[in-house]
């Protein structure tokens, strides 16, 4: 335990379950649902409640529980999952090279409710195209538009139709090898995608024609395993913001367009990528302090301090490696005042060790919903899926 | 030809070249099967030189020398023509002079006069006339199968049968087999013109020589890597005579290069090129010459007008008048075309689709259309979790025009159609704006190959009686009456192909 930093990462829930590595994890961005996929072709969607006495401030409590294990019914490895926006559609990708689309079905007794997941999971729809292992899946920002990459080079494009129905829109062949990472920027349609090449490819549509990669973005010296963009942070969530954390509502302006990205590297770093112009982005700062290859990164809105600094607040940027470390930084812009260029400004607030014991850390994931972005979930090679809460160190 | 960077652990070599040719027009850097590469390798401009050379040098009178026959296709013909006029226009510029544009028609004589007097072959045609072959071949078997359809409808036995896809673009029949077996069954079993071709230039005029097939050795000029691979295909191989239809297939690019090593200047006319086709035979043209109309135009697309050679006998034997619509799907690579009675009921839905984006969505939506399964393996697995929710919330189905099926569909794998083939010429000279834009420079070259392709003036268009004669004629000396020599000599079969997924443990 470093008990220098500013912040601790505590252990809230831990959940076993899985027969083999557990891959990926994702947290669903309307409900309280967590799902987790693993080499043993299942995904399992667990389910989460937080008793906190507003009164007396305490420290809330969770309670995680495993819903349902749905056999997928994919030939191989579940690799990735991923959330519609609507938090009504998962969707799976396999080494099978299919994508599964999956939907609850909601129980009767519950009409009026929502649909809380407890309801039996279907595949709606299975994506077909890929040649070989999908490795990740992405949806856009309004979800009307879903990204799906593969060993066999190749970044797909499809558009999202009513009952499950899928439309190719794109089908990418810019990297010359195996593409690990889709991720879609938080608020504009623009893709990016993370490759064994080394590289990160950036897309956006041309629209009379197709999509195109108008950027390459070179730097890591080894594959690039996951990437992350820094999350819109709107000014109505300001006067709202953590209900458990030190915020308040701020006389800051925020950040309303992300303009960084994240990227995390087998050569043991994480890059920060700076929107230096419409369709520029640049890297200005290397993170270090993983020993081994860092597998994933996260970025969400995190608690922001209550001291005032200089600059924007960007969030909380998460990382997990195989050397079993689980890093926080919180990241600040510049001054205005400063070059374009100018890195931003950077602090290791939290560090865990050993986060699955001996095992590999295979994703690290924030939380996404109001409230709740201190809590982190993450997936290792012991098929344990656990989750974490930062909290100030005292 | 190495498949992948030495030093990297493979990717499966599954995505075939087609994949690759379609948007990415990089071939050779493509994964393509070691199998493949060595087919492709096989067939070059070098290749030809040295059979040309080895031929020539045995005596008149061995049985072994060939006679060396090359057919050129309509769209490298386009190509070489627009990449002549846009160096011509770009240095006429300068000079302020007004250049006439070149068309197929001369590109084909100057051609024919360097493959006959600098490489030594004997006969130089185009395909056009093997197209028209096909396309009534393909238009016939559109009518069995729509008629086989029909009968099935009442109850009557028969697979499925519509919609008939093309079949003339070997990069999306070679991703049929690897990824897609379920569409083979509507894949038209019509050979492709150059197919068309080698079976004209091996049988039917080989006879006329005097040959068996093996005694004539047939290069192509194609638009398309791909093109190489249809050759080397096993239905195209005669056991008897062990020899190929077409021995060997070069590309557009290929024959431009050859043209070049040989100091040939494709943009000096050549005598008589202006004088229209050919009708006299010359010296050379002795009474065995087998003549072939010339440089025939099928309206409808530049890829070959299956599509619409389709709904042109449709109309014209139709007893009441039908109207055409055309409507744009997502681009100019997706249309769908309908065929409406006077009752204003639909008579026929077709579509044409390019690129492998929109063969994906036609793939897709003709598994689901017809109920069969695509892919394999685990998406079966998958399917079978699907409740009836999603089925109840498509209803019925009912056949109201939108929801009509397709009875045909003209696919091609590359964008833009066969002018935009991996084998063309890359554009040449200044395509407009101030700086040259790598992604929008290629489609207005393909735009310019595409008018350059239709180009030509005063050209008949419609099928003449006389051509529909000999065409007759000449189907009825390959084939007679015999429907199993039909089949051998005009269409052919496909076959699922496993792909050879690499066996390695794949961690991640």
């Amino acid at each position: 335990m470093n008990i220098d930093l500013p912040y601790t990462i505590q252990p809230i829930s831990e959940l076993p379950g899985h027969e083999d590595r557990a891959w990926h994890v994702a947290w669903n961005p309307t409900k309280p649902l967590l799902a987790s996929c693993s080499a043993d072709k299942t995904v399992r969607i667990y389910a989460y409640s937080s008793t906190s006495n507003e009164e007396s401030k305490s420290i809330p409590t969770y309670a995680f529980k495993t819903l349902t294990s749905i056999p997928t019914g994919h030939a191989k490895t579940v690799r990735a999952v991923a959330w519609a926006p609507s938090g009504e559609t998962l969707a799976t990708a396999s080494f099978d090279s299919n994508i599964g689309i999956w939907e609850c079905e909601k129980v009767d007794d519950m009409e009026n409710g929502e649909n809380d997941g407890s309801g039996e999971w279907e595949c709606i729809s299975t994506l077909e195209g890929h040649e070989t292992e999908c490795k990740s899946v992405a949806y856009s920002s309004t979800g009307t538009l879903l990204a799906s990459c593969s060993r066999d080079k190749t970044v797909w494009i499809w558009e999202v139709h009513p009952d499950g129905e899928f439309e190719t829109i794109s089908v990418l062949m810019e990297h010359s090898q195996d593409v690990k990472c889709v991720a879609w920027h938080p608020s504009e349609e623009i893709l990016a995608s993370a490759s064994y090449d080394d590289t990160i490819k950036l897309y956006i549509e041309d629209p009379s024609d197709d999509w195109f990669c108008f950027s390459t973005l070179s730097g890591h010296t080894s594959t690039v395993w996951s990437l992350a963009w820094s999350p819109v942070f709107d000014s109505s969530e300001e006067c709202t913001s953590s209900t458990h954390g030190s915020g308040g509502p701020h006389s800051h302006s925020h950040a309303t367009t992300a303009s960084y990205l994240a990227s995390a590297s087998d050569d043991t770093t994480i890059r920060i990528w700076k929107r230096i112009a419409e369709h520029k982005w640049e890297c200005v700062l290397v993170l270090g302090g993983h020993e081994r290859s860092v597998y994933s990164v996260s970025w969400c809105r995190g608690v922001r301090p209550a001291f005032t600094e200089e600059g924007t607040y960007l969030g909380w940027l998460a990382s997990a490696s195989g050397d079993g470390k689980v890093l926080v930084w919180e990241l600040w812009d510049p001054p205005s005042s400063s070059a374009i260029s100018t890195p931003p400004r950077h602090k290791l607030i939290a560090s865990l060790s050993s986060a699955h014991g001996v095992h590999d850390v295979n994703s690290v994931v924030w939380n996404p919903r109001s409230g709740f972005e201190d809590l982190l979930a993450t997936t290792g090679d012991d098929g344990c899926t656990r989750v974490w809460r930062i909290t100030p160190s005292s | 030809m190495t498949a992948w960077p030495a030093g990297e652990p493979p990717s499966p070599p599954a995505l075939s070249s087609c994949f690759l040719e379609l948007t990415q027009h990089t071939h050779s850097s493509g994964c393509i099967t070691s199998a493949e590469s060595v087919l492709i390798t096989l067939q070059s401009h070098t290749e030809v030189l040295t059979f040309l050379a080895a031929n020539a040098a045995l005596s008149r009178g061995d049985a072994q020398r060939r006679i060396p026959v090359i057919s050129i296709a309509p769209q490298s013909l386009a190509s070489l023509a627009a990449a002549l006029n846009a160096s011509a226009a770009s240095s006429s510029s300068r000079k302020q002079g007004v250049v006439a544009e070149v068309t197929s028609r001369e590109v084909l004589r100057r051609v024919q006069a360097f493959c006959a007097d600098v490489l030594g072959f004997e006969y130089v045609f185009d395909t056009t006339f093997a197209r028209h072959l096909v396309l009534r071949e393909h238009t016939a078997e559109f009518l069995e199968r729509r008629k086989a359809s029909a009968s099935a409808k009442e109850g009557g036995e028969g697979e499925s049968s519509l919609p008939m896809l093309a079949s003339a673009c070997p990069g999306w029949i070679c991703y049929a087999e690897k990824a897609h077996p379920e569409m083979l069954p509507f894949i038209s079993r019509t050979k492709s013109p150059q197919q068309v071709m080698g079976t004209l230039v091996k049988s039917w005029m080989g006879s006329k020589w005097g040959r068996t097939p093996d005694g004539v050795y047939h290069v192509s000029v194609m638009p398309c890597y791909d093109k190489k691979l249809e050759a080397s295909r096993k239905d195209f191989y005669d056991e008897v005579y062990a020899t190929r239809d077409v021995d060997c297939v070069i590309t557009t690019g290929e024959l431009e290069l050859l043209m070049r090593e040989k100091g040939w200047d494709l943009s000096m006319p050549v005598p008589g090129e202006l004088d229209g086709t050919r009708c006299s035979p010359s010296d050379k043209e002795i009474a065995t010459q087998p003549e072939l109309p010339e440089l025939l135009q099928h309206p409808g697309t530049s890829s070959g007008s299956y599509l619409h050679s389709i709904i042109e006998h449709l109309k014209a034997s139709s007893e009441t008048r039908l109207t055409l619509s055309v409507k744009m799907i997502r681009n100019g690579d997706y249309e769908e075309y309908t065929l409406t009675g006077s009752d204003g009921g639909t008579v026929f839905k077709g579509a044409k689709c390019y690129g492998f984006r929109n063969l994906q969505n036609i793939v897709r939506k003709v598994g689901r259309e017809r109920g069969v399964r695509t892919g394999a393996g685990a998406a079966g697995r998958l399917g079978g979790r699907v409740g009836g929710r999603r089925n109840a919330l498509r209803g019925g189905g009912g056949a109201d025009e939108e929801g009509r099926k397709y009875d045909y569909v003209e696919v091609m794998a590359c964008p833009g159609g066969c002018v935009n083939g991996g084998g063309q010429l890359k554009a040449v000279g200044d395509t407009g704006g101030q700086e040259r834009d790598w992604k929008w420079g290629d489609k207005e070259w393909t735009k310019r190959v595409e008018e350059t392709y239709w180009g030509e003036q005063n050209v008949e268009t419609r099928p003449t009686k006389t051509l529909e004669e000999l065409a007759e004629r000449v189907v009825e000396e390959l084939c007679g009456s015999d429907v199993s020599v039909r089949q051998r000599m005009l269409r052919t079969g496909y076959r699922a192909v496993e792909s050879e997924v690499v066996g390695l443990a794949v961690k991640w």
